[in-house]
């Protein structure tokens, strides 16, 4: 079976679990969105500063929310062994990896799609021209995020220290794409045009090309054994 | 693609989890159309084995060989290999039939459905088939365990304390189904501590002590 086949299986898997329980969706959720609340009401004071702090808002709270949202999806596999319905499985090994990064990918840009506009409204952010740009930068910057912090989880499913090694690797690892996408995000607020944020959009997509293919690369070997 | 073998081997297998020695060194033969019963008290290396021989573990010494293939043939020994391990290995959120559709489409299995619905009103699963799985009893989703297991028709099917959960009545059916993985020309390797269900199913039984197989019990 191809990995790109055995990866939508599994993704598919997830969000046919995410359908059922909404478990994920409604805690991470609710989670991003108080951060935005909170975040406008402590920090907005005038539309001038608002387009300086509301990225560092915006991508908190994408980070903080995908952090839970991995987590939270992981955990199902650990729950009675499922994930060696996985393992045990004739697909590749990074075939899994693909798949929970394409569901976590999935769910992750829901949310944002709920975030961005929160945002623009808390922080009264002009949204013409704005809005696309912004969540295809959004979109970028999480496929670097959720496919490394996707690739430690993996390796989580292993060690007890799982949430500590995730913060402890995860956030050094996706500092440049978060950066990267906070400061593009930043200018766009700020009225830059799509040309003058274009060398940061290609950071971004270099960033998660490099961990993509890291990520399908090393998952052979992390996956390999239980 | 799916390898198929007709004899398992495993020479000088040991395993280490760090200072501790899982498994010191078993040589063994598996071939087809048998059952091997292996017994041992806990902690004796026995399900150690049977996640090697699932090739989800790597030995640290020793080898592992299906027939003429070695792991490195991993994807496709793995779309013959069974295994019912002592956790359910089993998705609660999902219904027991979406458990095994699913099972059945990562297996490449061509009509996934058609397959599944037959394997469970076998298994006699058609009153909760649709229930999520966490709202089965332990008896009932081993019965989805069975089927996972048996899904693809597996050469190697591996199990760990099978019947735990199983009624008398189910206990019997699941004797009978082993029965028929063996006349099927199945290898089949079961660990448990009921003697009954041990003796009931064996054509050779064998025990484990700190990490070796000690005497065949007759």
């Amino acid at each position: 079976m191809s990995v790109l086949r055995a990866a939508w299986l599994v993704a598919l898997k997830d969000l046919q679990l995410e359908i059922r329980t909404k478990e994920i969706l409604t805690s991470t959720g609710l989670f991003a969105v108080l951060v935005v609340t909170l975040g406008s009401l402590a920090f907005y004071t005038d539309p001038v500063s608002s387009p300086n702090v509301a990225p560092g808002v915006l991508w908190i709270s994408i980070l903080f929310c995908g952090i839970l949202l991995i987590g939270r999806s992981w955990a199902l596999e650990r729950e009675n062994d499922a994930v060696f319905a996985l393992l045990l499985a004739p697909i590749p090994r990074s075939a899994i990896y693909v798949g929970k990064t394409m569901s976590a990918l999935a769910l992750l840009f829901v949310i944002e799609l709920l975030l961005v506009p929160l945002c623009l409204v808390f922080f009264q952010i002009e949204p013409s021209g704005v809005v696309l740009p912004l969540l295809v930068l959004v979109f970028l910057g999480s496929v670097g995020f959720v496919s490394t912090a996707t690739l430690f989880s993996a390796v989580g499913i292993r060690t007890r220290a799982r949430d500590l090694m995730l913060s402890v690797l995860v956030f050094p690892l996706v500092a440049p794409a978060l950066l990267a996408s906070a400061v593009a995000t930043r200018e766009l607020f700020a009225g830059a045009t799509v040309a003058e944020i274009l060398g940061w959009v290609r950071i971004l997509t270099a960033f998660d090309l490099l961990f993509v293919a890291f990520g399908v690369w090393v998952s052979r070997y992390l996956l390999s054994e239980a | 693609m799916k390898l198929d073998f007709e004899e398992v081997g495993v020479t000088g297998l040991a395993k280490s989890y760090g200072p501790t020695l899982a498994l010191a060194g078993v040589d063994l033969t598996f071939s087809a159309g048998s059952v091997t019963v292996i017994q041992g008290a806990n902690g004796s290396g026995k399900s150690t084995l049977l996640w090697l021989l699932a090739l989800l573990a790597h030995p640290t010494k020793g080898e592992i060989r299906f027939g003429k293939y070695g792991p490195g043939y991993a994807d496709g020994i793995r779309g013959r290999i069974g295994f019912i391990a002592h956790q359910l290995q089993l998705y609660p959120g999902l219904s027991g039939r979406e458990n095994l559709v699913l099972a059945a489409k990562l297996q490449g299995i061509s009509h996934p459905s058609e397959r599944t619905e037959a394997l469970g009103h076998a298994l006699g699963a058609g009153e909760y088939w649709d229930r999520p799985l966490r709202t089965y009893s332990r008896g009932q989703a081993q019965r989805i365990s069975i089927a996972r297991a048996l899904l693809h028709e597996p050469r190697l099917l591996l199990m760990d304390e099978p019947a735990t959960g199983l009624d008398v009545k189910s206990t019997d059916a699941f004797v009978e189904l082993i029965a028929q993985e063996k006349r099927r020309g199945a290898i089949v390797v079961v660990v448990t501590h009921e003697a009954q269900f041990a003796g009931s199913v064996a054509d050779r039984m064998l025990h484990m002590d700190r990490g070796r197989i000690v005497e065949p019990v007759a």
